[in-house]
């Protein structure tokens, strides 16, 4: 906290003065963008319908979501037929970005306060490159997040949510999980 | 806690109505500009709509540059090198864009290279990659459907890539667009009424999907309630100034709305079979724009049950019941679809396209879920959602 009470420090106090301060939301959305790709490289590999998108993609087809300032940020990049997580810094161009204006606006989505389209319709979400790709990217994000949240937290990310039934998607959602730990096992590429 | 937030912008001067073109002189003095040059299309050169701009600005003793009317239907990357190699060899100071749609955006994307001094237009392809202002640039409309006059995109086919290429910055806005009635006296029935179509899909997408916000809402309403009030007016006295001038300002209206509030489902299908078989975007708008809403209705019943008032006036307004206000807006739209067929012909249904066989419906729904528009659009769009639509947009 600034030690004149007048003075707001900006760095460690959200404008509105409630909620955390954008150092812990640039933590948190860090470790929300980690798991997301982390949980993207998995569910392209179990969920056909994710892999199914993940194909039509171009050879060596590599995407990054960041924060504008560059941080925090996830990487991906599509290696033969697996759609891998890489380090951002590993990307010199990638063919697509989803950026975040400010880390409070990925944290409002990160957290599930604003869904992705309202992030888009808000102007807080913007993608630059190939619409086709990025609309795929999307809807794997969406389906993935369909099957891995519980359905209550899902509704509040998703414009709708898919007529999934609950032993598919338990079970899909076993695997991709199980999927995730055993590649933290793997050596990391990133 | 009140979570609403949105932006708008529309920074372009608008200089709208009788004698407008004359007014072109002042506005290239006020920004500088002795000797612009003008892009056009050959089909707009031989309607003699470039020499009625020449001569207004001539005939104040203004200069203007070379005419560039090279742009292609579709634009061209090619058209933005040889235009921007055109503007530097002839040391001009700004760019007079006289045309529709592709003439517009490829006067925008021309501006860019004319600005930077040449080089690859690729490198500022993209979102807000442009960071400063470029040179003075004057947008005379000659359809009323586009809004390219008033929008920040460019949107250029470069068949060196393969693809169509995207410029989105608020740089590439024109700073005057001029609104003239004389442009487009001699547009086609046909043409005015898909372009019209085109600006009434613009209004009512932007009115509808998930980025309106208070100041999209302002104008798509008034852009409706011109467009309600004389396209078929016009269509019938194609000649009618007034009229002409009217649907102008409404494309114009309605370029701001969807540019703040940016368009859903209708544009996804309309560009997917615009890519697929050639068909025209205003009349591809047209043919789904009541299929759509009604899709969309279990979302947005209440903003579709609004445009009544726009559509067909407060006296019919309010002689309908609330919870029928939807299905009479979309009753009133199909309305003027019938009526711009009966009178020119445009197309109703994908079957009286004549150019898109039943069967690669399936191709359709499937491509229209790449096109970026899907995601403004209020309700989730699945494969079988978007097929659905396509089959009952079909006719028969």
């Amino acid at each position: 906290m600034s030690p004149n009470p007048n003075i707001i420090d900006t760095e460690l106090s959200p404008a509105a003065g409630r909620g955390p301060s954008y150092a812990i939301q640039r933590v948190y959305a860090g470790f929300m963008m980690w798991l997301i790709s982390r949980l993207l490289q998995a569910a392209s590999a179990v969920d056909p319908v994710i892999k199914k998108d993940i194909d039509r993609l171009p050879e060596d087809f590599s995407f990054s979501m960041r924060v504008r300032s560059g941080s925090p940020a996830l990487a991906m990049r599509k290696m033969g037929d697996d759609l891998r997580a890489v380090q951002p810094s590993a990307l010199q161009r990638p063919a697509l970005v989803f950026e975040f204006k400010h880390v409070a606006h990925a944290f409002l989505v990160m957290s599930f306060q604003e869904s992705t389209p309202r992030a888009f319709a808000n102007d807080r979400l913007a993608v630059d490159g190939d619409f086709a790709c990025a609309m795929k990217i999307m809807r794997s994000l969406n389906r993935m997040q369909a099957l891995v949240l519980p359905r209550f937290i899902a509704v509040r990310a998703l414009k709708a949510y898919p007529p999934i039934g609950i032993v598919e998607k338990l079970g899909l959602a076993a695997r991709i999980y199980g999927r995730l730990v055993i590649d933290l096992f793997k050596r990391d590429p990133s | 806690m009140n979570r609403e937030y949105f932006e708008f912008v529309c920074p372009v001067k608008m200089v709208a109505g009788f004698r407008a073109l004359e007014h072109i002189p002042f506005e290239l003095d006020t920004r500088g500009s002795v000797r612009p040059m003008i892009v056009s299309d050959k089909g707009v050169v031989a309607a003699g709509l470039v020499d009625i701009v020449v001569k207004a600005i001539t005939s104040e003793g203004g200069q203007v540059g070379p005419v560039f009317d090279d742009v292609p239907p579709d634009s061209s990357m090619d058209a933005v090198n040889a235009g921007a190699a055109s503007y530097l060899e002839s040391g001009c100071d700004a760019i007079i864009a006289v045309g529709g749609g592709s003439v517009m955006d490829t006067a925008k994307a021309m501006n860019i290279m004319a600005t930077e001094g040449g080089g690859d237009p690729r490198r500022y392809a993209g979102y807000n990659n442009l960071k400063h202002r470029l040179k003075p640039y004057i947008a005379v409309p000659t359809t009323a459907g586009t809004g390219s006059e008033v929008t920040a995109i460019s949107v250029i086919k470069d068949t060196d890539a393969g693809m169509k290429t995207f410029y989105f910055s608020q740089f590439l806005m024109p700073d005057v667009a001029v609104l003239d009635p004389r442009m487009t006296l001699k547009l086609p029935p046909m043409i005015t009424a898909a372009t019209a179509m085109d600006a009434m899909t613009h209004a009512v997408e932007a009115f509808t999907c998930l980025a309106k916000n208070p100041l999209s809402d302002a104008y798509a309403e008034a852009a409706i309630r011109r467009i309600s009030e004389w396209l078929v007016p016009v269509l019938r006295k194609p000649d009618d100034a007034r009229g002409r001038l009217e649907l102008a300002q409404a494309a114009a209206m309605a370029g701001i709305a969807f540019s703040n509030s940016p368009v859903g489902l209708v544009h996804a299908l309309a560009h997917t079979i615009g890519a697929m078989y050639g068909v025209h975007h205003g009349a591809a708008n047209s043919i789904f724009l009541p299929y759509v809403l009604e899709f969309n209705l279990p979302a947005s019943r209440a903003d579709i049950g609004d445009l009544l008032f726009h559509l067909a006036g407060p006296e019919d307004f309010a002689g309908t019941p609330v919870e029928r206000r939807a299905e009479a807006a979309i009753a009133r739209i199909v309305e003027m679809k019938e009526a711009a067929h009966a009178i020119c012909g445009l197309p109703r249904t994908l079957s009286e396209t004549g150019k898109i066989p039943k069967e690669d419906l399936p191709k359709i729904a499937e491509n229209s879920l790449d096109d970026g528009t899907v995601v403004m659009n209020p309700v989730d769009v699945t494969y079988e959602d978007a097929l659905a639509v396509l089959e009952r947009a079909w006719g028969d």
